[in-house]
């Protein structure tokens, strides 16, 4: 497994195959922003963990090669992070990616491009929100025949908010596209959240599909898992995990560490 | 011993009684069916007993071993040792029956929780219960089809090991074999453990292989007859309307007295 390590700005560890090259790093001290070039050229899964106690802005760009399929998983915990992302994917080539978050506030930009027919990305984020978080996810459908699965997947606690934006965009002409969205919240303090799908397709030839929830989780679901002696935290402790951690690959190390993230809240 | 006494209970849901001076005792060893059709509370009943929300006691009492459990949450219920083997049990998305099992029964014996025990009953449960190993380690009922679902149950029934077994329409949804490995497991729980047994039913297939002791017809939310199980025979020869009538004779005699 290739791994990079950021700590607050610095790159503090990285152990990188030939498959993957962190090519370019700068720090522009006006703007006070880093910015991070990953290349992926070969089949391949990476680890990004975040380690930041002070506020952070970040630019990463992140690109597939074409033919490639590669993985990618990323942890951040911390503070304040604006961040901006920009993934672009080759013809061919497909993304899985999968992010868990837990940090003290977040502006998030993730611009995708679906740049070569028949591309594929595959993403999924999955946040704790303690305080304000604001995700705007925007997915290019600018190749023939790609295809994009949103899922976001959010719970807030003590003062956390969430605010999921998430568009796709399929130009006249790109056919066969497939953009799928699934982005629920679900809100266990009394804050507000909102949730913004758009679909912007200007083609016939396109399948697409959105769902959306903010809610609490079901009543029935806390009465069956109590009905079994569970308590309502350790009820919501379960579901909390099974939403957050549905569809995610992790190896044991991590799931314990997300599992004690979870613990620490509802035990 | 254990005992289940439920005296003159009157339950409201969303505004309209469903249960009305309602009374029961079972005791340990004791298998009680309760019969009637469609809409006349029994679910309800199952429901109240393990402490649905918005199923509220206007009147009366629900007491399990001298404790009143009107009161209490659900899960200090299901502690005591009440179980409630659903009519249409749910989908919970990302947490596996294994999981979901492991936490319920660490949450009932703390320290005593025996992981290889545990591992080793489950195995041998899912067995005899004909069930696919690999269903285990789903997400709990995802997927699963209507006899799946009902065999789950009866699988966390024989891992929990419950002292008071409220089974809600088991057999619905059920085909013949899944019926037969259905009852006759929750039969033989019931033969080696003696719980105190609630079976809610509307038909007599299910009582081929589980066989009450005590056997009730509901009306309109209140027991209208109560027999062995030769009431059940008359149920399928004459239908429940002679019941009906009788049931609201008894009704208004009730109200009369009040």
């Amino acid at each position: 497994m290739n791994k990079i390590i950021i700590e607050n700005d610095i790159v503090v560890q990285t152990k990188l195959s030939s498959k993957v090259k962190l090519s370019f790093l700068e720090k522009n001290e006006d703007f006070i922003v880093n910015k991070l070039v990953i290349d992926m050229i070969g089949d391949s899964k990476l680890e990004i963990e975040y380690r930041n106690d002070t506020a952070l802005k970040l630019d990463i760009l992140i690109r597939i090669s074409e033919g490639v399929k590669a993985d990618i998983f990323e942890i951040r915990k911390g503070n304040l992070m604006k961040i901006q992302y920009r993934y672009d994917l080759d013809t061919n080539s497909s993304l899985s990616i999968a992010k868990f978050y837990y940090i003290n506030g977040i502006k998030e930009l993730d611009t995708i491009y679906l740049k070569g027919e028949n591309s594929k990305i595959d993403y999924k984020l999955k946040t704790i929100s303690t305080v304000r978080e604001k995700y705007d996810i925007t997915v290019h459908h600018e190749g023939k025949n790609s295809e994009s699965l949103i899922e976001t997947n959010g719970v807030t606690v003590l003062n956390g908010t969430i605010d999921f934006h998430v568009s796709g965009f399929v130009p006249n002409g790109k056919t066969g596209c497939v953009l799928n969205q699934n982005n629920r919240i679900v809100n266990l303090n009394e804050q507000k959240c909102s949730i913004h799908p758009n679909l912007f397709i200007d083609e016939y030839d396109v399948i697409a599909n959105h769902s959306a929830f903010i809610g609490k989780f079901k009543e029935e679901e806390l009465f069956y898992l109590e009905s079994r002696g569970l308590s309502e935290a350790e009820s919501i402790n379960l579901l909390v995990k099974g939403f957050l951690l549905s569809n995610l690959e992790l190896s044991n190390k991590r799931k314990e560490e997300v599992n004690n993230i979870i613990n620490q809240y509802w035990r | 011993m254990h005992i289940l006494k439920i005296e003159h209970l009157t339950v409201e849901v969303e505004k309209k009684i469903i249960l009305h001076d309602f009374n029961l005792e079972i005791k340990s060893g004791e298998v009680h069916a309760i019969m009637g059709p469609n809409g006349t509370g029994k679910s309800t009943l199952s429901k109240v007993i393990m402490g649905y929300p918005g199923y509220h006691i206007i009147e009366g009492t629900i007491t399990f071993d001298g404790t009143i459990v009107n009161d209490l949450s659900v899960d200090k219920r299901a502690k005591l040792g009440i179980f409630l083997g659903m009519q249409m049990p749910l989908e919970i998305e990302g947490v596996t029956n294994a999981d979901f099992l492991r936490s319920a029964l660490n949450a009932k014996e703390n320290e005593n929780f025996n992981l290889m025990k545990f591992i080793k009953k489950l195995d041998t449960t899912v067995e005899m219960l004909e069930m696919n190993k690999d269903m285990i380690h789903r997400d709990i009922n995802q997927g699963f089809s209507g006899g799946e679902r009902k065999k789950n149950e009866i699988l966390q029934m024989y891992m929990l090991k419950p002292s008071m077994v409220i089974l809600d329409e088991i057999d619905s949804g059920l085909d013949v074999d899944s019926l037969k490995i259905v009852g006759t497991s929750a039969m033989k729980y019931f033969e080696e453990e003696a719980p105190a047994a609630l079976i809610i039913t509307h038909y007599q297939r299910l009582l081929e292989y589980i066989k009450p002791t005590h056997v009730h017809i509901m009306i309109d939310g209140s027991i209208v007859k109560s027999g062995d199980s030769s009431l059940v025979e008359e149920i399928e020869t004459s239908g429940y309307d002679k019941f009906k009538k009788s049931g609201t004779h008894a009704m208004e005699a009730s109200n009369h007295h009040e």
